[in-house]
């Protein structure tokens, strides 16, 4: 049997290497390398059984000093299979010196040697543990540009490669925008089709996220360069259309101005969904393309209704065995096309795939769970579907309560995202959230040093406390403490107390004896709305303030009394009141808002309702309202009306 | 609603049925002699065939006569076809070696075909009756691929069944020792090479032929028009009227 | 990834002025917006007899933006029925950017469109206008009236066979000054213009009070 014959195990061939390198000549060298390399290619344990004997670093050694050019092209060719697929494999060659021999190789005379050098070169830069190569030394440059100015296919592939592995940020980019390298490799697409892709790629790289360079790619040629990237939309090999729609899409979110009609970006789309069948990196990375082009485009969205995209893609999830990197990248596409059309998330709650994102939520991979929430997150901006309960039965909530402990803090900011929507729930109880240890959970979590943790913990709390029961509401302002809340309404981050606050305007709503909480340990939360209606400089927050004052002005005669006592100060202060600012803003919203305030206070008789009146009169507030009787927002102008009315059945009676 | 609607349908039906258009045969002719087919595509077409079917004197003598350069070094299709013919006599060791040497790229990123290969070599080993060989060779080279996808495991699995026979004809993969099975291997060698030889898989005249077939079934639909039936001679057939 | 909020039900974000929309938007309104409740009655006589039910109607999701309203409407002593009845609805509004007057679905043809928004006093200024051109050169944007559909999508608390049909849709003109909701019920196989009338209500506080969520 010829692998395991006398001589030809990996420990013998090791031998002989060594016996070969040490005077046996060339001719020996030649046969052992050879050997090596017909046992490793393709096979990964043979590669590993070499790399634990050594062999990586003599073989390295032996193309460094060998002159004989089929010993050269076998070297180089064994190293090139040794950095395939296994990452040990590329350390060793790395370690061992390897690129600067291969790199040397590629100035040899003969074209055969010269090949051997550049695919060598090629298989160690397909990986990501290759050395990144500095573009922006001159030196760097001025190789990489003659490279990919050569004649010889491969070397052409080897720099396109190169580029493609090295090339990430704007400096580099535009470095070799600079330095002729997008011009030639837009000429290079009317090569081989290996070619095409290998350029593809690197172009893919130079213009990613880069509107300067996109820009002046699409201008090459004037237009030449972006019509051949069109026309290889239409490519017979699968993986050159994937890499055709990356360049096209990174071009149209370059410039709006070489954004393509709505018909290529459908075909696009089309195209995209089709690859998803293939199998390996193209059908992998496909669903990261797509993912891409419909970020953000609505229009894009409803075409995917009308072509079917939804459907066909859950056609895929439920006829293949789904790779792990594939799911990641479909989720994230479901995630986007459900983030802005409720006509897509009915589509995709009618697809059945609501299993696998359950078992997605439980996933070993952080990213498929991240990408999981994501898609909860959004298929639950539908109030349809959160009404109907789809989304907050234990089946979901539980995994996603278990995912606020993850480890990974995107996975948390994720799981958050999904909880802070589907806790609206709409219905009162609340159960599965309290019981699962969601409330004790956002509660630890609002109290993170991290604020995108902080705020969207609140954010969720606040989803919570919406049209909660009494029980509910209860058990929710015990775990959070009346004295967190208070800090969190003066939170250093503004978004964040206006979610606090938004907080207590659902806690009072509905349920008058909450006020008693906003007045609890001596004012602790009232005082701290006070203070930031008096000082707040975003709109945002004093309407949110005022509509929680309107909350509490709607409950029993002490609360309304409270109220007054803040918006009117008692003692000759001379200061303008808040309230009157408010009415005076330009806000509209704020305005009216400030107005439901004064009509709650006013709102029905009471056995101080008259001093009341008489107190906001003095204060200059009942002037300030009439003078908005024709308020140019609707809205203001017919609450302004309602507001003088219930002041004005009182006018009449005072003396 | 639905009675509305299939009597639209069998109306539709009706008008199609009735206005089938009929072109006779020498309107036919006259459109087919109004489409200008370049010589040179024509002789393009022949050269893609003859290229990636390997037939290599064939397109040096077609090169020569007809002017049409190849779109691949001739000296590549040669060793293409040394790789496929050590296929097709059982000798994959030698097929692997020479793969090896025309770009090594080629087994390294491709492992299905590296499993089919290694494989056909556990099947000619069968053939010629090295049982223990066989088996050492499956355990050593084949079971590790299995372990990286199962599919390959599902496939070797099948491939070992046949040591279970003494009889291999009673065995239900007893196609595997066919020489069809070769011939599938060393064509998806053959596939593999011209892909990396960025050259299509395929010819592209067969795809042709199919098109035209679809294309006349698409347009039976609406017209009565010369047929032709006989892809061999291509000879156009009077319209049944 | 950045957190892009679609859809904010406080009534701080449903401001619809978007320079980039051809249309303005139909005005916001306090009274109009999530966690609102609405009580009154839905008229349902026929030849044999006269029947009113009560109605309470909460809206539960609101975006101006894509002219859509959402919420649930429970109808209290339905007659064989144990429980009140409540149903899921979603809402077009007729802004003319998203939805116009006329309904292109639901078996509703343009003339039971006209027919039907003409039984509310406040179309009767549109009125020429829709017949027109469709309304298209209508600002609806400050005016103090907002129509729209409302259509049931699933019964919430009962199933299919509850001897009730969901099958038709609401017109229903709604009144930016008083929050007073008014609709006619369209459904070629039930009893025509069956009346919904609707006002605003407090649920029984001292005041008009506010909740809100925010979507993420």
């Amino acid at each position: 049997m010829p692998s395991t014959a006398a001589g030809s195990r990996p420990e013998d061939l090791t031998a002989r290497l060594d016996r070969a390198a040490a005077g046996e000549g060339e001719e020996a060298l030649l046969t052992v390398l050879r050997e090596v390399k017909n046992q490793i290619i393709g096979n990964k344990t043979k590669k590993l059984v070499y790399l634990h004997l050594g062999a990586v670093p003599r073989i390295v050694a032996a193309l460094a000093s060998a002159r004989d050019p089929a010993v050269i092209v076998q070297a180089a060719a064994a190293i090139g299979s040794f950095a395939c697929g296994v990452e040990d494999g590329v350390r060793a060659v790395i370690d061992a010196g390897a690129v600067p021999c291969l790199i040397a190789v590629l100035s040899h005379a003969n074209d055969k040697v010269v090949d051997a050098g550049a695919r060598s070169l090629r298989m160690i830069f397909q990986s990501k543990l290759a050395p990144k190569y500095d573009f922006l030394k001159d030196k760097n440059m001025k190789f990489l540009i003659s490279l990919l100015n050569s004649d010889n296919d491969n070397v052409i592939e080897l720099a396109a490669s190169i580029v493609a592995h090295s090339c990430e940020i704007n400096a580099e980019q535009k470095a070799l925008c600079d330095a002729g390298a997008l011009q030639r490799l837009a000429n290079l697409l009317e090569g081989s089709s290996n070619q095409k892709d290998a350029c593809l790629d690197s172009i893919a790289a130079i213009i990613r996220k880069n509107s300067e360079v996109g820009m002046h790619f699409a201008s090459i040629g004037t237009g030449k360069a972006l019509n051949s990237i069109v026309k290889l939309l239409k490519d017979r090999n699968p993986r050159t259309r994937l890499l055709a729609c990356v360049c096209a899409i990174s071009i149209g979110h370059a410039s709006p101005y070489y954004v393509q009609d709505l018909q290529t970006r459908t075909k696009m789309m089309l195209i995209l969904v089709e690859l998803l069948e293939e199998s390996g990196r193209v059908g992998d990375d496909a669903p990261f393309a797509l993912s891409e082009l419909i970020l953000d485009d609505e229009e894009l969205h409803k075409q995917a209704i009308s072509v079917n995209v939804v459907e066909n893609i859950c056609d895929c999830l439920h006829k293949y065995l789904i790779q792990p990197r594939r799911l990641h990248g479909i989720l994230l596409v479901f995630a986007e096309l459900c983030s802005r059309l409720e006509e897509c998330r009915c589509l995709l709650m009618s697809q059945q795939v609501l299993d696998t994102l359950v078992n997605a939520l439980k996933h070993d991979c952080p990213d498929i769970r991240a990408a999981a929430c994501t898609c909860i997150r959004s298929l639950s901006r539908s109030v349809k579907n959160l009404s109907a309960g789809h989304l907050s039965s234990e089946r979901f909530v539980v995994p996603l309560v278990h995912l606020l402990h993850d480890t990974s803090i995107s996975v948390q900011v994720a799981a958050l995202g999904a909880i802070c929507n589907v806790a609206v729930d709409f219905a009162a109880k609340k159960s599965v959230f309290i019981q699962s240890g969601c409330v004790k959970q956002l509660v630890q979590l609002s109290k993170s040093m991290d604020s995108r943790l902080r705020l969207k913990a609140i954010s969720a709390l606040r989803n919570l406390m919406f049209l909660a029961d009494t029980f509910a509401k209860e058990s929710i302002i015990r775990e959070l403490t009346i004295s967190t809340l208070a800090s969190l309404i003066c939170d250093s981050e503004t978004d964040i107390q206006h979610q606090a606050l938004a907080l207590v305007t659902n806690l009072v709503d509905g349920y008058v004896d909450a006020a008693e909480h906003i007045f609890a340990d001596d004012g602790l939360i009232i005082n701290a709305v006070v203070r930031q209606l008096h000082s707040a400089s975003s709109a945002e927050i004093c309407i949110q303030g005022m509509l929680l004052l309107s909350n509490i002005a709607a409950g029993v005669e002490s609360h309304k009394e409270a109220v007054m006592s803040y918006l009117v100060s008692s003692r000759d202060d001379k200061s303008i009141p808040f309230i009157i600012r408010f009415l005076q803003n330009k806000d509209s919203l704020l305005r009216t808002a400030a107005v439901w305030c004064i009509i709650n206070l006013t709102y029905q008789d009471g056995p101080d309702l008259s001093t009341r009146i008489a107190r906001l009169r003095g204060a200059g507030i009942v002037s300030q309202i009439k003078t908005m009787i024709n308020d140019p927002c609707l809205d203001t102008k017919y609450r302004v009306r309602t507001a003088l009315e219930q002041c004005m059945t009182f006018e009449d009676n005072i003396p | 609603m639905s009675h509305f609607s299939t009597l639209r349908i069998l109306d539709l039906i009706q008008t199609m049925a009735t206005s089938k258009k009929v072109i006779t045969r020498e309107e036919w002719e006259r459109k087919l002699r109004d489409v200008k087919i370049r010589k040179q595509d024509m002789n393009k077409l022949v050269m893609n065939f003859l290229v990636t079917e390997g037939f290599v004197e064939a397109a040096d003598k077609f090169r020569i006569e007809s002017g049409t350069e190849p779109d691949i070094d001739l000296a590549t299709i040669t060793d293409r076809m040394a790789v496929k013919k050590a296929v097709q006599s059982g000798d994959v060791l030698d097929a692997i070696e020479k793969v090896n040497d025309l770009n090594p790229e080629i087994l390294d990123t491709n492992p299905q075909l590296y499993f089919h290969l290694q494989q056909q070599r556990l099947i000619e080993l069968i053939r010629v009756g090295k049982v223990e060989e066989a088996l050492e060779f499956a355990q050593e080279e084949l079971a590790p691929r299995g372990e990286e996808n199962q599919c390959f495991l599902d496939e070797l699995e099948r491939t070992v069944a046949l040591l279970a026979f003494e009889d291999v004809k009673n065995c239900p993969y007893g196609e595997l020792l066919d020489l069809s099975q070769r011939l599938k291997t060393a064509s998806e060698v053959n596939a593999a090479i011209l892909t990396s030889q960025s050259h299509e898989k395929e010819p592209k005249l067969p795809s042709l032929l199919k098109m035209l077939i679809w294309a006349q079934n698409q347009l039976d639909e609406k017209a009565v028009y010369p047929h032709i039936t006989d892809l061999v001679k291509a000879t156009l057939e009077d319209p049944a009227i | 990834m950045p957190v892009r909020v679609v859809e904010n039900s406080a009534p701080s974000q449903v401001s619809g002025e978007d320079a980039s929309h051809q249309h303005a938007l139909p005005p916001a309104c306090s009274l109009l917006c999530v966690g609102r409740a609405f009580s009154g009655t839905q008229n349902v006589s026929s030849f044999q007899k006269d029947e009113a039910w009560r109605v309470n109607v909460r809206i539960q999701g609101c975006d101006l933006g894509h002219g859509y309203l959402c919420g649930t409407m429970e109808a209290l002593n339905v007659p064989l029925a144990d429980t009140p009845v409540v149903t899921f609805w979603e809402g077009e509004i007729v802004d003319m950017k998203n939805y116009t007057f006329y309904t292109g679905k639901w078996e509703a043809t343009p003339e039971n469109d006209i027919k039907h928004w003409s039984k509310f006093p406040a179309f009767s200024s549109l009125s020429s206008q829709v017949e027109a051109d469709g309304g298209k050169s209508l600002d609806l944007s400050n005016y103090p009236y907002i129509f729209m559909r409302w259509k049931e999508q699933y019964f919430v608390n009962v199933g299919t066979d509850c001897g009730l049909t969901i099958a038709g849709f609401y017109y229903v003109c709604f009144s930016c000054s008083d929050g007073s909701v008014n609709g006619f019920y369209y459904d070629p196989n039930s009893s025509p213009f069956q009346k919904l009338e609707l006002k605003s209500t407090n649920e029984g506080r001292l005041g008009f009070t506010f909740s809100s969520y925010q979507l993420q």
